[in-house]
């Protein structure tokens, strides 16, 4: 799916993950995105496959899943608009640690890593700028993780 | 937000309800229709979304309820139990026509006047959506008089989430509901992840103009309410329901003290502002 | 400590007054009663049907209860208390009203500690529900201390000031006549001083007392108090009688050595909600209970269900609970207070700063007697003490934390906390 590039800026603009960039970061940003426009049921990437896209939610979500031998395929999180997909590839090898697809027809921005890192290692001040937008989006993850992992709807009997 | 339990009465006075209907919700969740054996009772009977009553089974004992049903209902009471102890074990185990006693309502409400004209969000976790319930009634019955309305709702797996024979009913009355479980098989077409998350990336046409409701477990609150502010919506417009153990209801026996209030009294519902400072204090 | 005469707090008019027999400060003049002549007092509350609850001897301590006559009273008998320590001693004199409150207090009349407060009854298939309307019993409290009519004061706006009254505690108290008793002598471990809640009766009392050697002063308090003593051969007190009681009240609040500040303790205690100090505490806290059923103004109950043998007929039974007890309060069915730091917390923090937000006053009334009956005596106005302390130094409170369980640095020790704990 092709996009103009302003249109590309603006809708890249408008998501809560770059939410705050400066139009110079965006610009390193948009020139290492595409707009991909997919329907219900797209895998994205899978688990323990390479992959060098990062995906932006733009309309839609995505379910992550992970295969347990015996259990089959667990969801793990279902990310929506705003959402960040796929960061493994922005921080190590581009192994995926899980499959990801979509669950209605989504809008997502694809950046390339490659690239991005390129970008990022000529301009440490976009570096910078991005891995701390990253370290925000896996610490919220963390968090999350951790309020599922607390099981607070764990059923107690109590006294009265 | 004072009491509303009948003046004049002596507090400790229990009315007798005849349980008139039982709508088996989840696995140990039910909700009973009471329905008042004294019609002078019943035809005084009111009460505001969010408070509570004190349900009574003779020789076991009261507990605690919210009330779930609809305030402009006014010929039964709703109430949504789990059996979680000895008097909801009971209570739960009751057929229709049994008689229990009931004293209330009591307690504090939720904000349902504050919000008109305003977005609201409810935030609800596992039976937290019960004591909600009467707000999503008001809401709908008085749809023109508030701006967006969204219900996150959470769950540990898509079998324990609540009401859910209602959703579509209140999405076509204009309540955007998005539902999300802590685990799920293939079959959910719903999310998977915690309240948080999903109120971290709801859109949010103004969070100055943006009223929060949160009611169930203390952590997912909590969090609730910092992901909240982190969004902008203003700490005076959050909202939250506590739970401790009630054995009064009237603010005489000191049970359910958290801080300088009574959460019979000033409770169950807060604003977040009041419990800021002592939300976290360990064993307060 | 140093010893200070000059105790800050209650001024008794009575003290600046001079010698006028007719008007004490802006008081109502004092009558005299004969020390023979309390028995035609008692015997009159009598015919009138009140109870006469009073101090008596019993097991091994001055408590209160029903009272025939004067010989009940606890005649030459006095006190020795002290942190974790209680006495019972003969005195050289016959006082009838000589000793510092004990174990007792009003309250177990007003708020009894065990009260049927709702039935039910099988009926059929169904339940009547009703509440219980006995008529109360009519007391007439002899012997009440000024603490104590603060503590009565406190309790009023717990069980009557809020939006639903108790009908119980209203019932009694409507129905009660104070006769109050001027201390003569006060307990090391009493602050009322600090409190402002005495040593001198200022108000709420029908009649007022102060004991000497040959009787009483009277104060009249009511109109229900001079209908009272009416009929009873009162005659204007003369100035050696004045003057004596004048010396048996100075003598008491010169006695009162322990003080509490309580300058900015709501905020200075709810501040100090994590300090490292009620660990400290904790150490020595048995979780007891005793202080709060000692104290005059703790309300905590629990409600339980009592049948018959059949089942068919069922008694909601109140008794008296406290914040102590592992399982009073609950979150979702887990005890919310687990540890006994957080328990002693709430307790202190309730008293001396929450009540205040609840009800406008503080919840001490500075008796004493949770100093007194704590089996290893701690006395809150050390704690306070230390905590105030600790809010002024935070190294020291870093210095703590780190130590958990030992003591503080020995220039900054809280005093006197040697005294009573064997």
């Amino acid at each position: 799916m092709t996009l103009d590039a302003p249109n590309l800026l603006k809708m890249l603009a408008s998501t809560r993950f770059a939410e705050g960039l400066t139009h110079q970061d965006l610009q390193s940003l948009g020139r290492a995105a595409r707009l991909l426009e997919v329907p219900a049921g797209h895998v994205l990437f899978r688990e323990g496959q390479r992959e060098d896209a990062v995906f932006v939610v733009f309309s839609g979500h995505v379910r992550l899943s992970m295969k347990v031998p015996g259990r089959g395929d667990i969801t793990i999180l279902t990310a929506g608009p705003g959402d960040l997909v796929g960061w493994s590839g922005l921080i190590s090898d581009g192994i995926m640690t899980a499959t990801a697809t979509t669950t209605d027809f989504c809008r997502l921005l694809a950046l390339s890593s490659t690239q991005l890192k390129q970008s990022c290692d000529a301009d440490p001040q976009l570096g910078y700028v991005l891995m701390k937008r990253l370290a925000q989006v896996i610490s919220r993850r963390l968090v999350a993780t951790r309020i599922q992992l607390l099981d607070v709807f764990a059923e107690r009997r109590n006294h009265s | 937000m004072a009491a509303t339990c009948e003046p004049n009465q002596n507090p400790w006075l229990s009315h007798s309800v005849r349980i008139a209907g039982i709508t088996r919700e989840i696995p140990g969740v039910l909700t009973l229709d009471l329905e008042f054996e004294d019609s002078a009772r019943a035809a005084t009977w009111a009460f505001r979304p969010g408070q509570f009553t004190m349900l009574y089974v003779p020789g076991v004992g009261e507990s605690a309820i919210s009330i779930s049903g609809d305030a402009a209902d006014t010929g039964r009471i709703r109430q949504t139990i789990r059996d979680a102890g000895n008097v909801t074990h009971s209570l739960t185990g009751l057929p229709i026509g049994a008689t229990i006693g009931l004293r209330g309502p009591f307690g504090s409400s939720w904000p349902v006047d504050e919000c008109r004209g305003r977005d609201v969000i409810l935030v609800a976790g596992g039976i937290g959506l019960a004591p909600l319930r009467p707000v999503i009634y008001h809401m709908l019955h008085h749809r023109q008089q508030y701006q967006e309305l969204t219900l996150i709702v959470g769950a540990r797996d898509p079998a324990l989430l609540l009401y859910p024979g209602e959703f579509e009913h209140w999405r076509t009355q204009g309540l955007n509901i998005i539902p999300t479980v802590d685990h799920a098989d293939e079959s959910w077409r719903g999310g998977v992840g915690v309240v948080t998350t999903v109120l971290e990336r709801l859109w949010l046409r103004s969070p100055a103009e943006t009223m929060l409701m949160t009611c169930g477990p203390e952590v997912m609150m909590w969090y609730t309410m910092q992901t909240a502010l982190g969004r902008g919506i203003p700490a005076g417009s959050l909202f939250l329901s506590m739970e401790r153990n009630m054995n009064c209801a009237i603010a005489l026996c000191g049970h359910c003290q958290f801080g300088p209030y009574f959460l019979c009294r000033e409770g169950p519902v807060f604003r977040f502002e009041q419990l800021r400072s002592i939300l976290r204090i360990d064993d307060l | 400590m140093t010893e200070s005469a000059a105790v800050p707090g209650i001024v008794a008019p009575a003290m600046n007054s001079g010698d006028s027999s007719d008007f004490i400060g802006n008081r109502r003049p004092e009558s005299f009663l004969l020390r023979d002549d309390l028995q035609l007092l008692m015997r009159r509350l009598q015919e009138d049907g009140y109870t006469i609850v009073g101090p008596k001897v019993d097991q091994d301590a001055i408590v209160y209860g029903e009272l025939t006559g004067v010989s009940d009273l606890p005649q030459g008998w006095t006190d020795q208390q002290q942190p974790g320590k209680y006495r019972l001693v003969p005195r050289d004199d016959q006082r009838m009203f000589g000793y510092v409150p004990g174990p007792h207090s009003w309250k177990q009349f007003l708020f009894p500690p065990s009260a049927i407060v709702a039935t039910a009854q099988r009926v059929g298939s169904s339940w009547q529900m009703s509440t219980q309307d006995e008529p109360a019993p009519r007391y007439a409290f002899l012997g009440v201390r000024s603490c104590e009519l603060s503590a009565i004061a406190i309790q009023d706006k717990v069980f009557l000031g809020g939006a639903f009254v108790d009908p119980h505690y209203e019932q009694r108290r409507d129905a009660v006549l104070l006769i109050a008793v001027n201390c003569t002598q006060a307990a090391p471990v009493c602050f009322c001083t600090s409190m402002k809640t005495g040593p001198r009766c200022q108000s709420g009392f029908d009649l007022a007392l102060t004991e000497i050697d040959t009787g009483f002063l009277v104060e009249i308090g009511s109109e229900r108090g001079r209908l009272l003593v009416e009929a009873l051969p009162l005659r204007p007190a003369v100035s050696e009688e004045i003057r004596a009681g004048e010396r048996g009240r100075a003598d008491a609040e010169r006695q009162v050595t322990k003080q509490m500040n309580t300058e900015g303790l709501h905020d200075l205690l709810l501040e100090q909600l994590k300090s490292p100090h009620w660990e400290t505490v904790a150490e020595r806290c048995l979780s007891c209970t005793n202080c709060t059923m000692v104290c005059p103004t703790c309300f905590c109950s629990s409600v339980t269900e009592v049948s018959d043998l059949s089942g068919d007929r069922v008694q909601r039974e109140r008794q008296w609970d406290s914040c102590f007890n592992v399982d009073f309060s609950r979150v979702n069915g887990i005890p919310s207070r687990d540890s006994i730091s957080s328990r002693y917390r709430q307790w202190l923090t309730h008293k001396l700063a929450t009540w205040q937000d609840q009800f406008g006053t503080s919840g001490c009334v500075g008796c004493g007697r949770c100093i007194t009956w704590c089996p290893p005596g701690i006395d809150l106005t050390e704690e306070v003490r230390t905590l105030r302390q600790l809010a002024e130094s935070p190294q020291l409170t870093a210095a703590i934390g780190e130590t958990a369980s030992s003591s503080l640095p020995p220039n900054t020790a809280p005093q006197n906390t040697t005294e009573g704990r064997g």
